[in-house]
């Protein structure tokens, strides 16, 4: 057998106190499209940043060809002849594509600090050609639509065999998060060329067009590379099953205690809501201990729709109603003390208070329950906050480190903790709540969304991915360009499929 | 469930702590140091006599430094605080013989209010506060300048409103020093008693944190604010008390000690770490410096550039870099 055009041996990296990857081994072979699949904070990200030289491994190796290689910065990896084609497109929208796909490699295209127009031009569209691709150099990327510049960005990435004399190794992040249908076809397509003469990583976390397009599938889980399957004789269940380690997802997001909200009475009414140049016309109704789920992708004018209704920022037109009293906030203040809370995406900035303690964050938004009148009861605000820490499991040295310490999921805890203390909350907005958490965290927080139901709680879910928005809801809808574009029942035993709900997205 | 995060063993955590403390307790250390070396320099510098000298002319500093400690705690300044103790002063002048007890009243009222403007205008339209300061400070010291025609005006008649305030004792101490040490003993046992009392430490730490928990920031922000300017009057009514005067430039030379007082205290310039009882420790040190300076011969004009070096060293040594990013 050949030498791997890419190997990783035993790779360790680890961030403060937490392990990222632990002990990963994997190799690439040529003419190969690897998968590498795992759930959000199974390691991936960090893997592939140690490839493109963002990261430094505690531990372990990368080999190219058989050589050790170490990457320093990004330019080592390229020069390794490493491209990436990033999950967040990383594109200059206001200049064009050849001028993208060259940032950086411009060499001999730039002359004295001026553009060489024809060879700057004449080398992206070599990029281009290599993928067949009908763009024209010479367009501006924000006149192309999201698929095209995948395709862009792809075109950057093979811009790597420049500087490398030996096959080059594409990394696709999930590159198929936000394509449908045809998009979808025109990637595989791409994939396929690619295979040509190079060698791809495919990182997704849809399960069924990684078995399509991969020769060989690694699955990663806590940081660990768990199984190694060949797509011919795997099915998407099974690679689920080591993904998250456990028989289904309904028994992940805890599907089996979602409650019927058929008859509860309606506590928040959304009527006619515009804010200009954001969204318009959005009517929505949620039940007492309801959860609404509300997909839409980036600039769907989903977050602006969330923080309008949370008084963070102003709308042009139509009406909130909670509990049957029209109601206006000029700012969160009037929206907590409503009864709204807000579990921003923004953790570290916008959720916890850096540098204050757990105990003082957790009575950040209201200090009522442990305080008489303007006077807090230092005994009774003691107790409280370690039945707080105790409930929600916050692994903390105590109530009083600073919140800055914790890991991501225990912010996210504390987060969830200052909420829950307020006697006053009626709706909680959760904004990604298990961005950035590990899988345990991820559970935790479903479970207590489950429990916050129960209580008659009602919730406003933008989650972090579609199953999670399906499986939490009771009803969803879907967002697109500022309006509503559908709306799906999701109430227990009639989910909808993560596809459908893809379809009204883009 | 499986386990989600480790976090560090408890252990090194303890130690991190024990830094933290010994830090924290520096300036306590350093004002200990101090005073006794100035007190081998100068052996009669703890009598009776030289204590009250001291506490007197730390009176009116300590209070302007516990005005700017609320607003450096949000993260802010206030550089136009010891301008408006100036024009504090004139007004004193001005209004005392006619109005009396009404006109000290008058006075306290019009700087609160002059401190609520400087808040409202820097929390609503987003201004750095400095600049919007930076402004205040030309307009009051001018308005002073120029109702009190550019001189100094001799409080006589009315000056019984205010003369009390230097006049009385305790146990051979002035009243003045011992009521401002216990305000702000009121103002840190509120921060600490008050369920809302870290506000503004939590506006100085994580404004958007505070703004996205129903907290209300521009509230405390112009309470910050109003509070610094309250304290700018009662600093006004104890210097024209002292110096039975007036006058449109008298505070401004407390500009750089009083601000020094605060940082050197161990309240971060960044906002969010601090507190009254840290600038009281602040101030004693800056008044001792002051005595410890004269006491080895230098003259009083090199002691503005010591405030200003010791306002740049204090900061140096307390300022989180990991913060820098936010820093105003």
């Amino acid at each position: 057998m050949s030498v791997p055009v890419l190997e990783v041996k035993n790779l360790t990296k680890t961030f403060k106190n937490v392990v990222a990857l632990d002990n990963i081994t994997f190799e690439v072979r040529k003419h190969e499209v690897v998968g590498l699949i795992g759930e959000n904070g199974a390691g991936k990200s960090t893997l592939l940043k140690i490839l493109s030289g963002i990261y430094q491994p505690d531990s372990g190796e990368v080999l190219r060809n058989g050589v050790k290689t170490v990457f320093r910065g990004p330019q080592d990896s390229a020069k390794a002849g490493i491209g990436m084609v990033h999950q967040e497109q990383s594109l200059v929208t206001s200049v064009s594509v050849a001028e993208n796909i060259l940032l950086g490699s411009e060499t001999d295209a730039v002359r004295a600090g001026f553009f060489n127009w024809g060879k700057l031009n004449a080398k992206a569209q070599k990029q281009l050609d290599k993928i067949q691709s009908p763009i024209s150099p010479k367009e501006k990327v924000e006149n192309l639509s999201f698929a095209q510049r995948q395709m862009v960005e792809l075109a950057k990435a093979l811009g790597v065999e420049e500087f490398s004399k030996e096959a080059p190794v594409i990394v696709l992040d999930e590159p198929s998060s936000v394509l449908e249908g045809e998009e979808l076809e025109v990637l595989f397509t791409q994939i396929e060329r690619l295979r040509q003469f190079a060698s791809v990583i495919f990182v997704s976390h849809r399960l069924d067009e990684v078995l399509r397009v991969s020769d060989r599938v690694y699955v990663l889980k806590d940081g660990k590379s768990v199984a190694e399957r060949n797509p011919d004789t795997a099915d998407v269940d099974e690679l689920h099953r080591l993904m998250v380690g456990r028989e289904s997802s309904a028994e992940f997001y805890h599907e089996d205690e979602q409650l019927a909200v058929d008859g509860a009475p309606v506590v928040l009414k959304v009527d006619g809501l515009r804010k200009n140049n954001a969204f318009s016309d959005v009517s929505f109704e949620v039940r007492k201990g309801e959860v609404l789920g509300i997909a839409g992708v980036q600039g769907s004018g989903r977050e602006e729709l969330t923080r309008v209704i949370f008084g963070a920022e102003p709308f042009d037109g139509g009406s909130i109603t909670l509990d049957g009293k029209k109601v206006r906030f000029s700012s969160p203040v009037g929206a907590v003390s409503a009864g709204f809370g807000y579990i921003p995406a923004e953790r570290r900035i916008e959720g916890i208070a850096q540098g204050l303690s757990v105990q003082d964050n957790i009575f950040l938004a209201d200090p009522s329950p442990v305080s008489v009148g303007p006077f807090l009861l230092p005994a009774k605000a003691r107790t409280v906050a370690s039945e707080w820490i105790t409930r929600l499991r916050i692994r903390t040295p105590d109530r009083n480190a600073n919140v800055a310490n914790l890991s991501g999921g225990n912010q996210q805890k504390v987060v969830l903790a200052k909420w829950l203390n307020s006697p006053r909350l009626r709706v909680l907005i959760l904004d990604h709540p298990t961005r950035g958490l590990d899988v345990g965290a991820k559970e935790d927080v479903y479970t207590f969304v489950r429990q916050l139901c129960s209580q008659g709680i009602s919730i406003i879910l933008l989650a972090d991915t579609l199953e999670e928005t399906i499986a939490l809801s009771h009803s969803i809808f879907v967002m697109r360009d500022g309006q509503i574009q559908r709306r799906f029942d999701a109430s227990p035993g009639n989910k909808p499929k993560p596809v459908d709900l893809v379809e009204q997205m883009v | 469930m499986s386990d989600t995060t480790t976090l560090a063993a408890p252990k090194p955590r303890v130690a991190v702590d024990w830094k933290g403390r010994l830090v924290s307790a520096l300036p306590l250390i350093g004002l200990v140091l101090l005073v006794i070396v100035v007190t081998i320099n100068q052996p009669n510098f703890l009598a009776l006599g030289s204590v009250r000298g001291l506490l007197e002319s730390m009176a009116p500093i300590l209070l302007l430094a516990l005005g700017q400690t609320f607003v450096i705690l949000t993260g802010g300044i206030d550089l136009s605080f010891a301008a408006t103790a100036s024009f504090g002063t004139v007004l004193l002048a001005l209004w005392l013989p006619n109005l009396g007890m009404l006109g000290l009243v008058a006075v306290l009222a019009t700087m609160t209010l002059i401190g609520f403007v400087n808040g409202f205008v820097i929390a609503k339209t987003q201004i750095p506060s400095f600049i919007a300061t930076l402004g205040a400070l030309g307009l009051y010291s001018g308005l002073g300048l120029a109702i009190s025609g550019a001189s100094n005006i001799r409080i006589s008649q009315g000056y019984e409103a205010i003369g009390w305030i230097t006049d009385l004792r305790i146990a051979g101490l002035p009243l003045s020093a011992i009521l401002v040490v216990l305000i702000a003993v009121v103002i840190a046992v509120a921060m600490k008693v008050l369920a809302r009392g870290k506000s503004f430490h939590a506006i100085g730490l994580a404004e958007q944190a505070v703004l996205m928990s129903g907290g209300s920031t521009v509230r405390i922000r112009i309470l910050a604010f109003t509070l610094c300017g309250l304290f700018s009057g009662l600093a006004a009514v104890m210097l024209a008390a002292s110096q039975r005067s007036g006058g449109p430039t008298l505070a401004d030379t407390l500009q750089l000690p009083a601000i020094a007082a605060v940082v050197i205290g161990g309240t971060a310039i960044t906002g969010g770490v601090g507190g009254a009882m840290k600038t009281v420790i602040g101030a004693l040190i800056i008044v001792v410096l002051r005595v410890g300076l004269s006491a080895i011969g230098v003259p009083p004009s090199f002691e503005q550039i010591v405030y200003g070096a010791v306002i740049i060293a204090a900061v140096v040594l307390t300022i989180d870099r990991s913060r820098l990013g936010v820093v105003k």
